[in-house]
């Protein structure tokens, strides 16, 4: 566990004082990476509100597109738990889900019939545009498509469950036809898909034909989180500020902007002088690659473009120690104790010392009150 | 730290009280006037009013679903921004932040969250953790749960159902159960679209009249102070009072809190098949001591409804204004948020603002109607004072009726009524009653003992403006509103109760998960030292 200061190894308050000097004179500095659990989220965004700056997380990208089709259109969604007791028909979209949720199989039983499905009878599971060997693992019917052709996959697929007309001379369409047909017989059936892997257009048809489905059926969606504790730290984010990150403190109050406060936007238009980058759950680096001096709070093998002003070693939320997260086995956060305990530093240890060694009399937060 | 609040005019109906005098603090008590000692600090309070903090029983601010509608509604959020001061997060609108400044300038210092889903319990806890000044609680949500419905359909009685609910509030740290439209989002599940009392659950052969009757009986047996909080069926549909007062006759004379009332006044009457019911309703409240309600005031302009009643929420997104709604079919319960505009020259929502204040006016005991605006779904919390005026006042009614569609006012009674509420009873309803209800001995009155949560209002004529921004407010004796601004911050508990049970249900329960759902049943545990705060929570004595 390294803490560094310009390349040299430092008392921890020497780290902590110089983080401090490089972010209380920048005239925007940004929080970044944002990979920590919920303490390490709180502790970061009550730091950026102090500095006045602004904070977004490494996989904002994804969790957004979700985020975006809800706030313009809407969401239907449902738990892990119910897709395992009770989803007769599931419908995967996308590709590498089952990276993006490595449990997600066994943690739905989709290879036994759902407990509380009234007919108790073998799933039907579909799977448009998996990676290879996805569909046969999860003992799904394949419906092969690249990313790019999924909207208008879903969409002939929307139609089809409305019983609008189609081309019937497509053999893709006669597939879909068929697909459409078992989920409108569906008793309560789930679709499955990431952020991660699928875009905005993709999300807004699933949601579109969602709706459709429950005019007559009930269906509903179970969205997979994309990592590093992205939808925990959104959830923290809306309870602190009211908006997800990509959320900025410069006139005072919290102002939320997808394309103004995108991190490496910022670094790269010059508009944030200075970055504070926390990446717990893995050797994730910045991807920007304008030279703003950045303080960086990572996990040990993480390794740099250009050397940090100040390094400081941390460890893993719920490896090295207790943390709240997202657990996307449950849908919800969840408090979960240390698998290998150690005394590895925490991220909101590391900030609030940070936060703790600033002017006193910085007072940015103020003026606007 | 000895604080002496010197000439106000007390108004503590808890002890009788109602005249000049003063309020005595050592440390976080209120206590018997001291003699021959000097106190350390003296605020001269004369021409004041004096109340012990207000109690919100009924008040969505935290949880999964408040921050689904958060992240939903960004654009409502500039309305909201209000930078009451210059503390960490108090210039965000609509955030935990806010939520304990806004409380607080208004003299409130304990605040219940109705409304949590047992399995989002650690969720709930932690935004109420980041609510800074005042003390909360939660109501932990059963009802539509496989196994509450399984113990009752296989007649595994009383008892099993009471280890289970009490093992279940233990556990999510709530201060009592809540029962939200009883079996109706199991049913929806199985694809129905309605549910009344009397409807059955499929695959459990089981009414929502026979669910609500087996938990009121739970908490009652547990000796939980706060009797079962109802949400019950059919809300806001024409006609619905019959439900409401059905469900008060299925009490059949055990305590029974049936929330926001006001959704359920509805009656059939009219071209539109739609009107105000509540003196109908307000008179069964009145000959039924064993009921209390809330009334879910609604007041005219955008908000958002949020409601674990997801059935309800799902037959309503039609009228989702803007539109776009979250649907979410969560593990027992789930819920539904859908943005809503009351507009006062829209026929149904002057009815529904009408009957409200009617229920207000025509409960006649200020014990047993509680002051909620169902905090988003009638209109958020900082309406507030605007309602105190208006049950205050027959002319503030009577200027607001003026501007109601004439055919909607037709369909009430609230122009005949002249009753106004006194300081006696507004601090009857907000302090005394709620203590009572919720068993909090320590807060609702000012009596010595008490816990020192004081507010202090000047006595303005323009009762709005004077209950929206308190003069002084004291929570546990720390002065934290100074003229409606927050001083700095400290942070409350959740009050929770932790009634005895028969523990086997632990371990049926940890069979239930690993074998249903494969994981464990403690993955939903909320641990105080994941809430980051010290002292997370406060007890609350359950008796029989």
């Amino acid at each position: 566990m390294k803490v560094l200061v310009d390349g040299a190894a430092a008392p921890l308050e020497a780290a902590a004082a110089a983080a401090a000097r490089l972010l209380e004179q920048a005239h925007m500095p940004l929080i970044a990476g944002l990979g920590t659990d919920v303490e390490g989220t709180r502790a970061a965004i009550a730091l950026a509100e102090r500095l006045r700056g602004a904070y977004d997380h490494m996989h904002s990208e994804f969790l957004l597109r979700d985020i975006d089709v809800m706030r313009q259109a809407g969401q239907f969604v449902t738990t892990p738990n119910e897709a395992r007791v009770r989803a007769d028909c599931v419908v995967l979209i996308g590709a590498n889900l089952t990276a993006a949720w490595p449990d997600m199989l066994a943690r739905l039983d989709l290879a036994n019939p759902a407990r509380f499905d009234d007919e108790h009878k073998p799933r039907k599971i579909f799977w448009l545009g998996p990676s290879r060997g996805e569909a046969a693992a999860a003992g799904a019917k394949e419906i092969a498509a690249a990313s790019s052709e999924l909207p208008g996959l879903l969409s002939a697929l929307r139609a089809g469950v409305a019983g609008h007309k189609r081309r019937p001379d497509a053999a893709i369409d006669r597939m879909l036809a068929d697909v459409a047909a078992e989920l409108k017989a569906a008793r309560f059936g789930v679709v499955i898909w990431s952020g991660e892997s699928v875009g905005r257009l993709t999300i807004e048809m699933i949601y579109g034909l969602l709706l459709d489905l429950n005019k007559t059926t009930r269906f509903s969606g179970l969205p997979v989180s994309p990592g590093a504790n992205v939808m925990g730290v959104a959830q923290t984010s809306g309870w602190m500020t009211g908006f997800p990150m990509r959320t900025g403190f410069g006139r005072g109050y919290p102002e939320h902007d997808t394309w103004r406060f995108e991190a490496n936007r910022m670094v790269e238009a010059g508009e944030a002088d200075a970055a504070l980058w926390i990446s717990a759950y893995g050797n994730e680096a910045p991807r920007w690659k304008r030279q703003v001096p950045f303080i960086a709070i990572t996990t040990p093998d993480t390794r740099f473009a250009y050397p940090p002003k100040v390094r400081i070693d941390v460890g893993t939320p719920g490896i090295d120690h207790n943390a709240v997260v997202y657990a996307q086995n449950l849908g919800t956060l969840a408090a979960i104790d240390a698998e290998n305990a150690s005394d590895a530093l925490q991220v909101a240890a590391v900030v609030r010392l940070i936060d703790q060694s600033l002017n006193e009399n910085l007072t940015k937060g103020e003026g606007a009150c | 730290m000895l604080i002496r609040l010197s000439g106000g005019r007390v108004i503590d109906p808890a002890n009788g009280r109602d005249g000049i005098g003063d309020i005595w603090i050592r440390d976080d008590r209120i206590v018997e006037p001291v003699a021959g000692e000097s106190p350390d600090m003296v605020y001269d309070i004369t021409g004041k009013i004096v109340m012990a903090g207000a109690i919100d029983i009924h008040s969505h601010i935290a949880g999964g679903n408040v921050n689904t509608a958060r992240l939903l509604l960004p654009e409502n959020h500039r309305a909201h921004t209000a930078r009451p001061a210059a503390t960490p997060l108090s210039t965000a609108g609509w955030s935990t932040f806010e939520t304990g400044c806004r409380y607080a300038a208004m003299g409130y210092t304990t605040v219940i969250e109705p409304a949590v889903p047992p399995h989002l319990a650690l969720h709930s806890h932690l935004e109420l953790a980041d609510i800074p000044i005042i003390d909360k609680g939660t109501l932990s949500v059963l009802g539509n749960d496989d196994f509450l419905l399984g113990l009752i359909r296989d007649n595994a009685g009383p008892a099993a159902i009471a280890d289970y609910v009490g093992a279940t509030v233990g556990a999510t740290k709530g201060i009592g159960i809540k029962c939200i439209n009883a079996g109706a989002a199991m049913a929806f599940k199985h694809n129905v679209r309605s549910f009344a009392l009397d409807d059955i659950v499929p695959e459990y052969n089981l009414s929502s009249r026979t669910i609500v009757e087996a938990l009121q009986q739970a908490v009652l047996d547990l000796g939980i102070p706060h009797p079962l909080h109802l949400h019950t069926n059919n809300l806001g549909i024409g006609g619905n009072v019959e439900t409401a007062i059905a469900t008060i006759a299925a009490a059949r004379g055990k305590p029974l809190h049936l929330a926001h009332l006001q959704f359920y006044s509805y009656g059939k009457e009219g071209k539109r098949g739609f009107s105000s019911a509540a003196a109908e309703l307000a008179e069964a409240v009145n000959a039924n001591p064993n009921v209390t309600v809330d009334v879910g005031q609604v007041m005219f302009r955008q908000t958002v409804t949020i409601s674990m009643d997801v059935l309800r929420q799902f037959n309503a997104m039609g009228t989702a204004s803007p539109k776009k709604s979250v649907i979410y079919d969560g593990d027992a319960n789930g819920g539904g948020i859908v943005p809503f505009n009351y507009r006062s020259n829209n026929f149904y929502n002057a009815v529904q603002w009408a009957s409200g204040l009617e229920l207000f006016l025509l409960i006649t005991d200020p014990m047993r109607v509680f002051f909620s605006t169902d905090h988003p779904n009638g209109a958020p919390y900082t309406t507030y004072p605007d309602l105190f005026a208006l049950i205050m006042s027959r002319e503030a009614r009577a200027s607001w009726l003026a501007d109601l569609p004439a055919a909607a006012v037709e369909m009430t009674t609230l122009p005949s009524l002249t009753r106004e509420y006194s300081f006696y009873d507004i601090a009857t309803m907000t302090r005394v009653a709620p203590a009572k209800l919720l068993g909090l001995r320590d807060r609702g009155h000012l009596g010595p003992g008490a816990l020192a949560d004081v507010a202090i209002y000047h006595d303005d004529p323009d009762r709005a403006a004077m209950f929206r921004f308190a003069h002084l407010v004291f929570k546990d004796g720390d002065l934290v509103i100074r003229d409606g601004r927050v001083t700095h911050y400290r942070f409350g508990r959740a009050l929770k109760v932790s009634p005895t049970y028969d523990s086997a249900i632990d371990r049926r329960l940890s069979r239930y998960y690993d074998e249903l759902y494969g994981i464990s049943h403690e993955m939903f545990k909320v641990p105080a030292s994941a809430l980051g705060r010290e002292n997370p929570f406060g007890e609350v004595a359950c008796g029989r």
